[in-house]
C-alpha cells in the first residue's frame, strides 16, 4: 500500500509503505574533513569561533557554514573557515593562569610567514580573533604573539592558523548578508491546521 | 513612459521568481542534506519575497492586490518561463535548474540597477546581495558535483541537456521588447542571453561537464505569454490552497 500522508509531496513520491521496514544497511561512511567556522558579527567586532562543518572542500565548508552559522539581517558582517587540521592550538591553562606566561621561547624575529591568532578569554566560551603576526612557524608564532598580545586579562588557549590558510568572505561579497526587510509574507499565523491534521487522523483510524 | 512595456517586464520576474520559489520551498524537509535543505528554503523565501515587492510596484502601477495577483490567476494567465515550473526531479535537476536562473538573475538585477524606471532600480540594488548568493551557492555546487565522481558529472550533464532548451526559454523576447529597450527600462533579453552564455561557460569550463551547443538548440518558448506544461496548474492550486480557504484572512 502507498505511504498517505498530509503533505502532497510525500504522496507524490509513491512510496510503498513495505519499503519502509526494508531499509538496506549502509556501508561503511565516508566521512569529510572538519572545517572551523568563524563569525564577524559587524566590522567593530573580532571574527569568533562559531564551530564545526563537515565539508569536501574549503569552498564547499564555507558554504555550509553559511548555511549553518550565520544568519542575515545585522546578524552576519563575513565569514571564515579554516580547516581544523590547520590549526595548532597552544596547552591549557586554568585557574586564573595566563597560557602566555607559560611560553618562554624567545621570539625570532624572523618574518618568513604571516599567521593569524584566536584567543580564549573564558572556559566555555569561544575562541575571538586576537591579531596578526609575522613568524618562522607556529611556535616562533605563539612566541612573538606574547609581546604583541598578552594583556592584562589571562588567555586560556591560543589557536595559531598560517593567514593563507583561511578562507574569508570577499570584501565586495559583504553583501550576500544583505535581505528585504518586509517578512510578513512568510507568516502563517492564520492557518489552522489543527482540524485538517484531526480529520486527517480519523480518517486513518476508522480505516485501521 | 510606457506603462505597459513596464508591466510586461514586471509581471515575467516577478512570477519567474513566485513560482521557482515554490518549487524550492518543495525541498523544505527533503533536502539530499541538511545545509541543502537550509539553503533551499532560504532562496525561496527571498524568491518568494522578491515577487512580492515586483507585485507590489504592478499594484502601485494599478493592478490589483499582491496576494490576488499571486493566489488568483489561473496557469494562462502567468508569464513565467516554463523552466521555473518543472517539477523539482531529483536534486541534480533542481541544481542545475537553479545555477542556470540564478546565473540570468544576477546578470539581469545588476542591469536593472540603471533602469529608467526608479522604483525598479531601487528594488534591483536591495536584492543583489540576496541573488548573489544564489549564485554563488549555485556555483560552488555545480563545481563540485559537475566534477566530483562518474555518477555526479553523467547525472548533472544528463539534467542540464534537459533543463537547456527551457533555459533559453527565460529569453523569449517580450512583444514590447522594443519599447522596453527604448525606454531604458532594461537593456533587453538578446543582450542578457549573451551575458548569461558566457557566465554559464565560465562556471561549466571547471568542471567535467560540456555546455549543449546554444545554436542547436529550440528555446522552449510560449510561457512569458501564458503556454504552459501541465505542472504549473497543479502547483498553483496547491499553493493557493490555503488563501482559497479563506482570502479575507489577516496575515
Amino acid at each position: 500500500m502507498a505511504l498517505d500522508s498530509l503533505d502532497p509531496r510525500v504522496n507524490r513520491l509513491d512510496i510503498s509503505e513495505d519499503s519502509l521496514s526494508t531499509l538496506v544497511a549502509k556501508g561503511n561512511l565516508d566521512q569529510f574533513e572538519t572545517y572551523e567556522a568563524f563569525v564577524q558579527v559587524k566590522d567593530s567586532k573580532p571574527f569568533e569561533h562559531v564551530g564545526p562543518v563537515h565539508a569536501p572542500n574549503e569552498e564547499m565548508a564555507f558554504l555550509f557554514a553559511k548555511e549553518q552559522y550565520s544568519r542575515r539581517g545585522m546578524f552576519c558582517n563575513a565569514l571564515c573557515v579554516i580547516k581544523t587540521e590547520n590549526i595548532k592550538a597552544s596547552h591549557f591553562t586554568d585557574n586564573g593562569q595566563d597560557v602566555y606566561d607559560t611560553l618562554h621561547t624567545e621570539a625570532s624575529g624572523e618574518e618568513k610567514e604571516s599567521f593569524e591568532l584566536f584567543h580564549l578569554m573564558k572556559r566555555g566560551k569561544q575562541h575571538k580573533y586576537a591579531g596578526h603576526v609575522m613568524a618562522r612557524d607556529y611556535d616562533d608564532a605563539l612566541a612573538a604573539a606574547k609581546t604583541l598580545y598578552q594583556g592584562v586579562k589571562p588567555v586560556f588557549n591560543i589557536w595559531v592558523v598560517k593567514s593563507e590558510d583561511i578562507l574569508s568572505t570577499d570584501e565586495e561579497d559583504r553583501d550576500i548578508w544583505e535581505t528585504l526587510k518586509e517578512k510578513q509574507y512568510r507568516e502563517a499565523i492564520d492557518y489552522r491546521a489543527q482540524d485538517k491534521i484531526k480529520a486527517f487522523k480519523e480518517a486513518q483510524s476508522a480505516q485501521a | 513612459m510606457n506603462t505597459e512595456a513596464l508591466k510586461d517586464l514586471l509581471y515575467k520576474m516577478a512570477d519567474d521568481q513566485l513560482i521557482l520559489g515554490h518549487r524550492n520551498s518543495e525541498w523544505t524537509g527533503f533536502g539530499p542534506l541538511l545545509e541543502e535543505d537550509i539553503a533551499f528554503s532560504s532562496m525561496a523565501q527571498d524568491k518568494v519575497g522578491q515577487s512580492w515587492q515586483l507585485y507590489k510596484i504592478l499594484n502601485d502601477l494599478g493592478e490589483s492586490d499582491p496576494d490576488t495577483v499571486a493566489f488568483m490567476r489561473n496557469a494562462d494567465q502567468f508569464h513565467n518561463c516554463q523552466l521555473v515550473e518543472l517539477p523539482n526531479g531529483e536534486y541534480d535537476f533542481s541544481l542545475i535548474r537553479h545555477f542556470l536562473f540564478d546565473t540570468a538573475e544576477l546578470i539581469r538585477f545588476t542591469m536593472l540597477a540603471n533602469s529608467s524606471y526608479e522604483p525598479l532600480a531601487l528594488l534591483a540594488k536591495k536584492i543583489k546581495g540576496e541573488i548573489k548568493y544564489h549564485k554563488m551557492h549555485a556555483d560552488i555546487w555545480i563545481k563540485q558535483l559537475g566534477s566530483a565522481t562518474e555518477e555526479s558529472i553523467e547525472r548533472l550533464q544528463e539534467s542540464f541537456n534537459i533543463a537547456f532548451p527551457y533555459a533559453l526559454g527565460i529569453f523569449e523576447p517580450s512583444q514590447m521588447e522594443e519599447e522596453i529597450i527604448n525606454e531604458g527600462l532594461f537593456e533587453g533579453e538578446e543582450k542578457l542571453k549573451a551575458a548569461w552564455l558566457a557566465k554559464v561557460s565560465e562556471i561549466i569550463d571547471k568542471t567535467s561537464l560540456t555546455l549543449p551547443e546554444a545554436s542547436l538548440q529550440t528555446p522552449v518558448y510560449g510561457g512569458r505569454y501564458g503556454t504552459h506544461t501541465d505542472n504549473l496548474q497543479p502547483l498553483l492550486d496547491e499553493m493557493s490552497e490555503v488563501f482559497k480557504m479563506d482570502p479575507a484572512a489577516d496575515w
